[in-house]
């Protein structure tokens, strides 16, 4: 508990730094105004626009004027939507997790047995392959996966939609493509971790009692070899979330990353900074609680 | 353990296919696209709409899809000039008066009666709120007099010629007064109502917009029962759905994409001019190399425009001598179709001015903001090197370049390209007055600007319409603006429907009709 407290409180100011480097990168970046107003405004409406936006203070004045909404929970309103910016990017959230998670599960059904097939038969041609086809996996760049399966699977062969959220199928391809390229790093990781874990005595141990292959393999080294992957499963999430931003923009799903890079790419600078604030919590989170399933993993981790 | 777990995978992928029914075809490869369904139009833009707020964008595509809930005091037909939509008569009283009437028993979707005390409320609201982003086009008018339920007198500060312009296009469609000052602005941009074919049923955001037909429309019955408006922003996504009869119309279809899709049978390509007008800005005053007419004229005839149509836009474009196109007021439609190109009389022209071994200017460009932007200066100065003239190119990501476009900090060349959503040539030419060509161009032509300045105020038709076209010849000739073409949209569509595109790439959907 005390544990947990603390880390919490580590979280303040990492936050506080995120809000800082957002709210100086995306006014670096360019003027919002510039990309509202045609090329044909008058220099009158520009100015009145930018007053109305408050983007005339200087920049310290913002940037104060902004944390002080934000302990009150208003991180400003949209400029695209005139709406509140966090009320879009929480709307947004279940299309997000609904995919996260939907890769997630790719991703895991396709690591955690090719991974341990991989440890076992170590060295023979299947492994080989496992083990080539991961760096194929992690090298392919989301959006040229997600087009290609849009191609073949969806124009050429018309077994899933295109694009949008609604069916179960509509998940199926975006949850590949964002799912394709955590699973080649985590059958790597299994594969690793399996092989350390299968030359221990524990291991010989249990060999020598004559105990079944299978049961060695899936009861005593699997969980053990999950120690590793949960991690790197927690550290993935960022990963996750950064790949929604490309895979939600392929396929049109109404998640947080397609808003992000429409925001980003207008310079909508509430909802950029309410979106990545949410995102920088979720990853926090995740991190928290890959800490606190080692415990229950491995009770030898104690947290004082 | 390997074929039980191909068994689990072969399972999964079945009962996910099986899942997702409904909305696909299970047709193979180069059969016909099938749609499914005759009450229902789903077109595919690249982005959502952004707001109901009718008075607070400026967004074409946004407006494209709000013509079918809203309606007009008047619309703008092009060539066929004005048509009554809300009004049923107008006229002109006085220099600065205008007097319309309304067409009777025409309801909004919430069961009110549209009357005139709606047309002052809108009207004046745009005109008076400076944070609004369409009030530069609309405070002009400086008030709107009921004198009627039926009757009402728009009031302008100055002489205004492009009134019914401003008056058919994004920002003037009339809203319920009574709806939006009992409930709110909020409950009005959540449930929006007007007193369009089409309503309100359902937004999400980055998704889908759905309206349903108005069986109340006080025009023609409406002909789908349903719209979605569908954004996909991804271009080749937005190609796949149309292949696959996802959506029924894609707008924005990259050139690349339109053979492809030509060759599949079911679905077709339709090509239509815009309103966008590709240009190079020179600087004319005399301290650049610019300055000397014969110098710009040179770099006009080294330019091949025409292969750049060809080649870069697969043909999806018109080359241009002026930026005001047929279809706007104004338009000088002799200089419309035609490009000069001429290397070996630019060479020579180069010379006469004093540089026959040619000399060095900056071109500044921005990259990704118009199709193949990047490609287009790339072009330009290879051509232009082609005469002896070195470009320095310049081309940086948009808002970097607005912002040096509004400081008018550009070296010799900028390159950009200009909408018109007035369909009037007071907005396309007027940074080329005295006053507003100061730092940019420097252009500085006293007949030009006369003409100009008297055709902004002239309420008479058809003189203002030759004023502009008159300065138009004398710009093309002295070329402180020198036009590569017009854009043209390529928009994608299922061959069981009809469809023609609109100048004004609205997306009326009573227009689009069963073949």
């Amino acid at each position: 508990m005390k544990y947990l407290v603390q880390s919490m409180i580590k979280t303040i100011p990492v936050l506080l730094l995120i809000t800082l480097i957002v709210f100086l990168l995306i006014r670096v970046t360019g003027d919002p105004v510039s990309l509202m107003l045609p090329e044909t405004a008058t220099e009158e409406e520009r100015d009145s626009l930018r007053e109305s936006m408050g983007l005339n203070e200087p920049l310290p004045i913002q940037y104060f004027s902004y944390l002080g909404d934000l302990m009150t929970g208003d991180f400003g309103d949209s400029f695209r939507y005139n709406t509140d910016a966090l009320s879009l990017v929480l709307e947004r959230l279940p299309a997000t997790f609904e995919l996260a998670i939907a890769s997630m599960v790719v991703a895991i059904i396709i690591s955690v047995p090719l991974g341990i097939l991989s440890a076992v038969k170590r060295n023979s041609f299947f492994d080989l392959f496992i083990t080539g086809g991961a760096v194929l996996g992690k090298a392919m760049p989301n959006f040229w996966l997600g087009i290609m399966l849009i191609l073949f699977l969806s124009v050429t062969f018309q077994i899933f939609p295109v694009s949008g959220r609604g069916t179960l199928g509509h998940l199926v391809l975006p949850a590949i493509t964002l799912g394709t390229g955590i699973a080649a790093e985590m059958t790597r990781l299994i594969r690793s971790s399996m092989l350390e874990i299968l030359e221990q005595d524990f291991i010989r141990t249990a060999r020598s009692k004559g105990l079944r292959e299978s049961i060695i393999v899936n009861k005593h080294a699997f969980r053990n070899a999950l120690i590793p992957v949960v991690t790197i499963m927690a550290l993935q999430t960022a990963t996750l979330v950064g790949g929604t931003l490309i895979t939600e923009t392929v396929f049109a799903w109404p998640g947080l990353g397609q808003l992000l890079v429409q925001s980003v790419n207008l310079r909508d600078m509430a909802v950029v900074q309410a979106a990545t604030f949410i995102i920088a919590i979720f990853v926090i989170l995740s991190n928290l609680l890959a800490d606190l399933i080692y415990r229950f993993l491995d009770p030898r981790i104690k947290y004082e | 353990m390997k074929k039980q777990l191909w068994l689990l995978l072969l399972v999964l992928t079945l009962i996910i296919a099986g899942c997702s029914g409904g909305e696909t075809n299970s047709t193979e490869g180069e059969e016909p696209v099938e749609t499914s369904d005759s009450k229902t139009l789903v077109i595919a833009n690249g982005t959502d709409i952004v707001t109901f707020d009718i008075h607070d964008h400026n967004t074409t595509s946004t407006e494209a899809v709000h013509v079918n809930m809203f309606n007009y005091l008047v619309t703008n037909q092009g060539e066929e000039g004005f048509q009554a939509d809300l009004a049923e008569s107008w006229e002109n009283i006085d220099d600065t008066t205008w007097s319309f009437k309304l067409k009777e028993g025409v309801t909004f979707h919430n069961g009110e009666e549209l009357t005139a005390d709606d047309v002052k409320f809108t009207l004046e609201r745009v005109a008076k709120d400076d944070t609004l982003l369409e009030h530069g086009n609309y405070n002009q008018i400086e008030a709107v007099n009921v004198i009627s339920d039926y009757e009402f007198e728009i009031v302008t500060a100055n002489p205004e010629p492009a009134l019914l312009n401003r008056l058919s296009r994004l920002g003037s469609a009339i809203l319920p007064q009574e709806y939006i000052e009992t409930e709110g602005w909020e409950v009005f941009l959540e449930n929006p109502v007007g007193t369009g074919p089409y309503k309100f049923m359902d937004w999400q955001r980055d998704d889908r917009l759905t309206l349903e037909a108005n069986t109340e429309y006080f025009g023609d019955a409406p002909k789908w029962e349903e719209l979605v408006f569908r954004s996909i922003p991804e271009d080749s996504t937005r190609v796949s759905e149309l292949l696959t009869g996802g959506v029924d119309v894609a707008v924005n279809i990259p050139p690349t994409d339109v053979a492809r899709i030509n060759e599949t049978e079911g679905v077709t390509t339709v090509q239509s001019p815009t309103q966008r007008v590709m240009m190079l800005v020179l600087r004319s005053d005399e301290d650049s190399v610019t300055g000397d007419p014969l110098v710009r004229e040179a770099i006009d005839l080294a330019i091949d425009k025409q292969a750049m149509v060809d080649s870069l836009l697969e043909g999806a474009g018109t080359v241009t001598r002026t930026r005001v196109t047929p279809g706007n007021v104004g338009a000088n439609e002799d200089l419309y179709g035609e490009s000069l190109y001429d290397p070996e009389r630019a060479r020579e022209l180069l010379a006469e001015a004093g540089y026959p071994d040619g000399f060095e200017l900056t071109l500044t460009g921005p990259n990704g903001r118009y199709l193949k932007d990047r490609e287009t200066v790339e072009l330009i100065a290879a051509m232009l090197s082609e005469v002896g003239i070195t470009v320095n190119q310049e081309l940086i990501e948009w808002s970097a370049f607005n912002q040096r476009y509004q400081e008018r900090d550009f070296a010799e060349m900028f390159y950009i390209g200009y909408g018109n959503s007035m369909f009037d040539a007071s907005l396309a030419l007027d940074r080329l007055t005295i006053e507003n060509a100061e730092g940019e161009t420097d252009y500085d032509n006293q007949q030009v600007n006369d003409l100009l300045l008297a055709a902004e105020q002239n309420m008479d038709e058809e003189e203002r319409a030759q004023q502009y076209q008159e300065a138009q010849e004398i710009i093309a000739e002295d070329r402180p603006q020198i036009y590569m073409f017009q854009l043209d949209a390529i928009t994608g569509i299922n061959e069981r429907l009809e469809f023609e595109p609109l100048l004004n790439e609205m997306f009326y959907a009573d227009s689009i009709t069963l073949k």
